[in-house]
């Protein structure tokens, strides 16, 4: 029954790894079709995929380009929702469908470069920090804990005064107390793996440290950072927002759905529009990121 | 607060009301390539003061069963049917509150690496405490009337008690350890001990002595023995150990493929075992002073996305007949306390076939 | 077909009445410092004065309690657990010394199985990467014979070729305990240790693994040493038995003779705990009094005194001297002979 495997051509080898290839690739399809089978994390695809769209065709995408990078426009002042201007507009006459759009592009991107830049700083020291357990990874933990004993936010208002205002420091000044979340995930997930036998394995056949971190460890800890990530992208935006509010961050006439907000607080009663519009669109984009990252964690965790 | 009266002056073992009766439990798996049928049409009951052993391949779904017992299969990654009664309510089709007041306090359970099912965070101490307070608070009551103590002292002696039954010494130094400075088989005894608390009607022990060396061990078996002696529990014992099985349990099942395929009493099984599985799996067993060549079963275990049709043994069967790729065996009464699911002998027990 | 795993870097030549591994002296022990200074505050004496020959060729058994150090003398051979002190001799070699890239050429010599097949696969990397991470170490197979090679060292092991892009959770624990034996050949070694690499698979499963075990031991002129609780198993694999108390060696005999005749009461103790697979003749399983060891700090003199139904004064205040039986065999006790002729150490005999 056992085939002598000498005898086996070599070009077997090659069908029997395209075979196993396209078995990988059914796998990561099944986990993908199991995402998309929950109609709330398709919706949630869907919602930010229109969001995206928007923020990246702005020009094209917005009705008044000019007007939602910041052009006045006082003849039409406070204007309540109408055909011309589909969510009406704000205290300078701008529309606000075109300045949510382009407020978005702020939102967004500095959304996703807190977190993925908070996620680059943080999750190679937590592997560093997990594995070593030397001075170079005690000193990392104490620095963990030095950022995570102060509000965030605080930390944030701080480096802002320093480096000054604007949107991009406030990106800076956001993934500076935001990385060392990284660092303890994935530490705490390290700590773990590390006592496995596989990692033993692997030491006993003389791999190095770099190589045990690199091959067996990144892999078996990118579930939990990732579905941080997606968790993280939320507060990311809001954090941003609050920081333009407090006049750090987003400067006018620019301005970030957070931003807008709060320029529209108060007229609520009257102009509701004016808050409530940025306020919907950041308020979708964050639970859209919620429950996908939410249904993300599900599949995976079910998996062990 | 027990539904089941327990029987007092004691019937034979099978007109005793089981504690829990587990009727056609299926549980499959959804895994990429399908759906993994996992445990097919599993019953069996457990009766109160057994220790029920169930044996079997690896990976032929013992630890699965155990969870499921407890409804611990999350219906996300799988569907579990079929009905597990416990005093005569469905645990599958319990709430989540429900379970919690029957999960470690009526239904303990005992996994296979003690140590890190102990809260690393917390001593030994502040961690019985707890469930002390939980479950034995009328003890701790009586305790202090009795010897006008304090509710801590009382706690403490209760503490005490529990641990030195499981045999641990020097209980006044271990109480203030962590569980990362005790050694395997202190962890395990604590474990038990912490199990024990409850006073559970049913303990479920999932390989809890196969890290431990024999000394150890017999202590625990020993342990587990009297329990069921003294406090009616029933004991499901998970173990791949046959010499265990054949010392301390009054039945044995015998698993193979997700499905029970012979249960019987322990000295039935091993003087006369029915199923071809069961034979290989008896042959198999190393014996100390025989220094005879070890047989096995040859094969592997079928792939359960697949499962083969029919028995699911019979692609390493010696006795296959032409039913058995075509039929599944059911379960048949091959005399008192010894049914087998086979169809070798259909044909001579046709009419007592077994519901 | 095997040529390739015959192929030796290191070509010292060792007679077989040499031993293939010697220990001498040999203490593995943990620092517990918990104090800022790095001062270890005790030491977890894990492995104690350890005297041990590996005979080339054999298959040598290791049993004792939980937690009395049977993995970490595994892991000091290896030189996975850091020596304290002693020497450690590999085919003549004192390799306790040796670090880093020195030691490269002898960690392929000298492979590992663990005790849990699933937890020692990365669940992440195919059985392909798993086999070419440790061809690596191989130095005699070039990287584009890997995929060859890996099928062969499947071959090896009772399992086929298409399973080779599988992950490890597709495998049943029996076959994933073959793929940590194929790992362990990659490398084309002298000695493997099996650290309970069966006490996780049922007895069927247990028993095709020993076989093929047997068979490779054989085929490729392997020396093991088989680390089980299971006394049975490691009679039935086993040529000679060790037994470990509390960090130390106290008895090592024929697989035969050691249980028909323990020399040491902890023998003995082992022997009367393990349950027989025969509800005909249950017995009350021996219990062990008294509590387990520290390893941070072992009784004094004979470690095994405060449970020792034999001691006298002397057990407690000097350390027993090695009695030798034979070439081969000895044990570590005061009144070893005594006990010998008494015949206590026997007379359970008759209710096995
Ligand atoms: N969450 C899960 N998802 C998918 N498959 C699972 C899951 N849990 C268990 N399985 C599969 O179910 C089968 C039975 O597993 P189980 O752990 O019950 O075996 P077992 O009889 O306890 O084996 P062992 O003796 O090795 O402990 C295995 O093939 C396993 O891979
Ligand atoms: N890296 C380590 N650091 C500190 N202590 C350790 C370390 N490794 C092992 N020990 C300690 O050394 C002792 C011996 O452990 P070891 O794992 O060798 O026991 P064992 O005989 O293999 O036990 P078991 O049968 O339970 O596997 C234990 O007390 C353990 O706590
Ligand atoms: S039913 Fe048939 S195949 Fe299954 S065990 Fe019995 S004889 Fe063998
Ligand atoms: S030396 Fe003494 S205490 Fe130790 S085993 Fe011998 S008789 Fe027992
Ligand atoms: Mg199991
Ligand atoms: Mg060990």
């Amino acid at each position: 029954m056992k085939e002598n495997p000498m005898a086996m051509q070599t070009d077997s080898y090659d069908i029997m790894a395209q075979k196993v290839i396209q078995e990988h690739r059914k796998v990561k399809w099944f986990q993908l079709r199991r995402l998309l089978k929950r109609k709330a994390a398709f919706l949630s695809l869907i919602i930010l995929v229109l969001a995206l769209v928007a923020v990246l065709f702005a020009p094209w995408i917005a009705p008044y380009p000019e007007q939602g990078q910041g052009a006045v426009n006082l003849e039409h002042r406070l204007q309540a929702p109408s055909p011309s201007y589909f969510l009406g507009t704000d205290v300078y006459g701008r529309d606000m469908l075109s300045r949510v759009i382009w407020g978005g592009r702020i939102s967004l991107f500095g959304g996703v470069c807190i977190v993925f830049f908070a996620a680059l700083i943080g999750v190679p020291l937590g592997l560093w920090a997990g594995y070593n357990e030397g001075i170079s990874g005690a000193v990392i933990s104490r620095v963990v804990e030095l950022f995570l004993s102060f509000p965030s936010t605080l930390i944030a208002m701080a480096i802002s005064i320093l480096i000054g205002a604007g949107w991009f420091t406030a990106i800076i000044a956001l993934i500076i107390p935001w990385w060392p979340w990284y660092t303890r995930l994935v530490q705490g997930e390290v700590l773990s793996i590390k006592q496995t036998l596989y990692v033993e394995a692997a030491q006993m056949l003389g791999y190095g440290k770099l190589y045990i971190i690199f091959r067996h460890l990144l892999p078996n800890i990118m579930t939990p950072v990732l579905v941080m990530i997606l968790l993280d992208l939320g507060p990311a935006i809001i954090a941003i927002g609050l920081l333009s509010f407090i006049g750090l961050g987003t400067q006018p006439p620019m301005a970030d759905w957070g931003l807008m907000v709060w320029e529209g607080a108060p007229n609520i009663l009257s102009e509701w529009w004016i808050s409530i519009v940025p306020g919907c669109a950041m308020f979708m984009v964050v639970i859209a990121f919620n429950i996908f990252g939410d249904a993300l964690k599900d599949i995976f965790d079910s998996k062990g | 607060m027990n539904n089941i009266t327990l029987n007092k002056n004691l019937k034979p073992a099978s007109e005793v009301e089981p504690v829990l009766k587990v009727r056609d439990l299926n549980v499959a798996f959804n895994i990429p390539r399908g759906q993994a049928k996992i445990l097919e049409g599993v019953n069996f009951d457990l009766f109160p003061k057994e220790i029920l052993a169930l044996v079997g391949e690896t990976g032929s779904g013992k630890s699965v069963t155990a969870r499921s017992l407890l409804n611990l299969i999350p219906g996300r990654s799988g569907e579990t049917k079929g009905q597990v009664l416990f005093a005569e309510n469905d645990l599958l089709l319990m709430s989540d509150k429900e379970l919690q007041r029957i999960r470690g306090n009526r239904i303990s359970m005992v996994f296979q690496n003690p140590q890190s099912s102990i809260n690393p965070v917390f001593t030994l101490g502040e961690q019985i405490f707890r469930l002390i307070r939980l479950y034995l608070s009328a003890a701790v009551e009586d305790l202090k009337q009795k010897t006008h103590c304090s509710q801590k002292q009382a706690i403490e002696t209760i503490a005490k008690e529990k641990l030195n039954e499981v045999g641990l010494t020097d209980i006044k130094r271990t109480l203030k350890l962590y569980a990362n400075e005790i050694s395997g088989g202190m962890a395990q005894r604590y474990r038990i001990a912490m199990a024990l608390i409850s006073s559970p009607e049913i303990l479920i022990a999932d390989e809890a002595t196969s890290a431990l060396d024999v000394t150890v061990q017999a202590h625990i078996l020993k342990l587990m023995k009297d329990l069921c002696k003294n406090k009616q529990t029933a004991i499901l014992f998970i173990t791949h150990d046959l010499g265990i099985a054949a010392q301390i349990c009054d039945r044995v099942a015998v698993m193979y493929a997700g499905r029970i395929v012979e249960i019987a009493e322990t000295k039935k099984i091993f003087a006369n075992p029915l199923h071809p599985y069961t034979k290989g799996l008896l042959k198999a067993v190393p014996k100390l002073g025989k220094n005879e060549p070890l047989s096995f079963v040859p094969g592997i275990i079928p792939d359960l996305v697949n499962p083969p049709v029919g028995c699911r043994f019979h692609r390493r069967c010696d006795h296959i007949m032409n039913i058995c790729r075509k039929q599944k065996p059911e379960s048949l009464k091959f005399e008192d306390n010894h049914n087998v699911s086979c169809f070798l002998y259909k044909q001579n027990h046709k009419e007592n076939r077994h519901e | 077909m095997f040529h390739v795993f015959y192929t030796n870097k290191i070509t010292k030549k060792t007679d077989m009445n040499n031993p293939l591994i010697k220990l001498e002296q040999v203490n593995t022990w943990f620092p517990n410092n918990k104090s800022i200074l790095g001062k270890p505050k005790f030491w977890i004496k894990a492995v104690s004065d350890v005297n041990l020959n590996i005979i080339e060729g054999e298959c040598l058994g290791l049993v004792g309690e939980s937690g009395c150090g049977k993995s970490t003398l595994g892991r000091t051979i290896l030189r996975l657990a850091p020596l304290y002190s002693g020497r450690i001799e590999f085919m003549g070699e004192d390799i306790g010394q040796l670090d880093g890239k020195v030691l490269k050429p002898y960690r392929a010599r000298m492979q590992m199985v663990f005790q849990d097949p699933k937890a020692s696969l990365n669940p992440k990397m195919t059985i392909f990467k798993v086999l070419s991470e440790a061809l690596h170490l191989n130095s005699s197979v070039a990287k584009e014979n890997y995929l060859e090679q890996a099928v062969k060292l499947l071959d090896l092991v009772d399992l086929r070729p298409e399973h080779i892009f599988r992950y490890p959770h597709e495998f049943s624990g029996g076959q994933q305990q073959r793929i940590c034996i194929a790992r362990a050949l990659a490398t084309n070694p002298k000695f493997i240790v099996f650290d309970e690499a069966t006490s996780a698979l049922d007895v069927s499963v247990q028993a095709q693994v020993i076989s093929l075990m047997k068979n490779l031991q054989k085929k490729l002129n392997l020396t093991y040493l088989f680390i089980s609780h299971d006394l049975s198993i490691i009679e039935h694999v086993c040529s000679r038995v060790a037994v470990m108390y509390a960090g130390q060696i106290i008895e090592v005999q024929d697989a035969g003779s050691l249980f028909d005749t323990p020399r040491h009461p902890y023998t003995k103790a082992l022997k009367n705990a393990v349950p027989i697979a025969d509800p005909e003749s249950r017995k009350e399983l021996g219990i062990l009094k008294g509590e387990v060891p520290k390893l941070s700090d072992p009784p004094s003199g004979c470690h095994f005194h405060p449970r020792c139904d034999y001691k006298k004064d002397i057990c407690s205040k000097k350390n027993p001297i090695v009695y030798k039986i034979d070439e081969n065999s000895w044990v570590r006790c005061h009144f070893q002979e005594e006990l010998w002729q008494q015949g206590v150490l026997i007379n359970s005999k008759e209710s096995l």
